[in-house]
């Protein structure tokens, strides 16, 4: 019990401030892990009048223990939104709410993130990596070496625990990533076109992983990519984004059962009807 | 293997080259007031710590003076630049402010700095402390902002991320980082340091290996000047191939990790 309330007390002390609306910690319980609602971000765009609408009146929800994608062309905002749901960049109106699973005790969500790139601290073993973000989250020591061996044998690199990052390919290196991420035990795990870096094969294989880890750890994701198929085949909802203005213009829930596999008809399809609409909004947006 | 033990060989061979015209210049001029060889040298060394000197003692007791002043000043001037460089990179407001005094620093000579310390503090440690810190730390502070220029954001970024506090992101991601500068700076300050060290106590420190040095050049006594200055060289050549140059391959150990899978 100590414990927890040491945590909680660190967390509110350096938990950031959003632009005086953080209702991130509403704990409002129910089926609802990510709730946002008319985000707008701007940025000072220099030289000209007016900002830059990073985003637009945007809104969205995502359900506890979903798997949701933000689908949009580069340069439309995507990193930003995730970066504002993670509370590491302010807002300029609207409401953003992620509440931590509800079969948890209410405490502040806990958040992971993978980003584009493994973005590991290569001086540190793949163990220390980890024991990085545990530290981070004042997770107890007592229960990191059960968090390293778990999370690494769940995403196929048990025994590389003592390894460099540098030592591992680039696949490996965002499966540890992967690893850091779902150690901490994320209410949400947010992940920013993870496998885009990544050679076709590499990447269907960390699809393929990533769906069975899921199964395990279950956390709710928000996956952010530019790539339809891969949305399509991952997801439960899709929200589809255009840039200029940055704003959603579509959401389609996918209903196909898994286990999925990226040749399935019906995904292919999908992909097709998806792909059409996108581009007359995103080639009519300019 | 045998590139290793080629580049052994290849050292050994140019100092024994370096001894052995040291002999041949020694025996040309066959004058031990002017240029006494190696060997009588090498003999007056081993003289120097088996028996008490002028002072009363051994060169034990000087070298132990010596390094003590050039840790101490060494680690307090690099403790205060990489403080000062940190602060620069990290803050703007510091950023701004010091990025206006820090070259005035630069540009003083050293040997300057060392007659002004010696004016405001006399023949003290203390003069010598601040001359080292007023020369040293402003090339640490330097070194250690350019090197958080340098840094991947993008790993601040993920630490803040999962919520790390200042003090882990300053242990596990920016330190880290700074490695390659503290090192080079490391280098440069330590040099940098043991001259000006020297040089103190050449001009007014008592004890200590300059001292000693300063103390045989005024009796004209070559062989006992040529032998400290012998083991200050002998003393800075070991200080940095045995000390300095292990802890840089530790720091540096996930480097070559690749090399060595799985090595620790």
């Amino acid at each position: 019990m100590t414990a927890q309330h040491a945590y909680n007390a660190q967390r509110s002390a350096t938990a950031p401030i959003i632009a005086g609306r953080d209702v991130r910690a509403g704990g409002a319980a129910g089926a609802s892990a990510i709730t946002i609602e008319g985000l707008t971000k701007k940025f000072p765009a220099p030289g000209a009048e007016q900002d830059f609408v990073v985003l637009h009146e945007i809104s969205l929800s995502v359900d506890e223990g979903k798997f949701v994608s933000i689908v949009g062309p580069s340069g439309c905002g995507k990193s930003t939104l995730l970066n504002v749901i993670a509370g590491i960049e302010r807002y300029d109106s609207g409401a953003v709410a992620v509440h931590p699973r509800s079969d948890r005790a209410a405490r502040e969500p806990r958040i992971g993130y993978v980003f584009q790139s493994p973005r590991l601290l290569n001086w540190l073993t793949v163990e220390n990596n980890i024991h990085f973000v545990l530290e981070a989250q004042n997770v107890p020591r007592s229960r990191w070496r059960d968090l390293v061996a778990k999370n690494l044998e769940m995403v196929g690199l048990a025994g590389q625990e003592r390894n460099y990052p540098l030592n591992l390919s680039g696949g490996m290196q965002q499966r540890v990533a992967i690893a850091r991420a779902l150690a901490i035990e994320p209410d949400i795990l947010l992940m920013d076109e993870p496998f885009s870096h990544l050679d076709a094969i590499t990447a269907r294989k960390l699809r393929f992983d990533l769906m069975e880890i899921l199964q395990r750890a279950k956390p709710t994701i928000l996956f952010v990519t530019h790539d339809l198929s891969e949305a399509v085949f991952l997801s439960d909802s899709i929200y589809m984004m255009s840039t200029k203005p940055a704003r959603i213009f579509k959401r389609v829930a996918i209903d196909i059962p898994r286990p999925r596999r990226p040749e399935d008809s019906e995904i292919f399809d999908l992909e097709k009807t998806l792909t059409r609409d996108f581009f007359s909004v995103v080639e009519a947006s300019g | 293997m045998a590139g290793r033990l080629e580049d052994i060989a290849l050292r050994v061979a140019s100092i024994a080259v370096l001894l052995l015209f040291w002999w041949a210049a020694a025996a040309a001029i066959n004058d031990s007031q002017v240029l006494p060889g190696p060997w009588a040298v090498a003999q007056t060394i081993v003289q120097d710590f088996g028996t008490p000197g002028p002072e009363g003692e051994s060169a034990f007791f000087d070298i132990g003076i010596t390094l003590a002043r050039i840790f101490i000043a060494f680690a307090a001037s690099m403790v205060a630049g990489i403080g000062i460089g940190l602060a620069m990179g990290l803050n703007r407001a510091c950023e701004r402010a010091l990025l206006a005094v820090i070259p005035l620093m630069l540009t003083m000579p050293t040997i300057l700095m060392v007659f002004l310390a010696i004016m405001w503090f006399g023949y003290s440690q203390a003069g010598a402390l601040v001359a080292v810190m007023a020369v040293v730390t402003p090339f640490v502070a330097v070194n250690m902002f350019e090197g958080t220029r340098a840094m991947d954001k993008s790993l601040a970024q993920m630490g803040t991320t999962f919520r790390a506090s200042r003090s882990l992101l300053l242990r596990k991601i920016y330190l880290p980082q700074l490695m390659p500068y503290i090192f080079s700076a490391f280098r440069y300050a330590f040099g940098q340091t043991w001259k000006i060290v020297a040089l103190a106590e050449t001009f007014g420190l008592k004890f200590g290996i300059g001292y000693m040095f300063f103390f045989w050049f005024q009796q004209f006594n070559i062989a006992q000047t040529l032998a400290w200055v012998m083991m200050f060289v002998i003393l800075m050549l070991a200080l940095e191939h045995l000390v300095f140059a292990r802890l840089e391959s530790r720091a540096f150990a996930w480097r070559s990790a690749s090399s060595a899978q799985g090595g620790r």
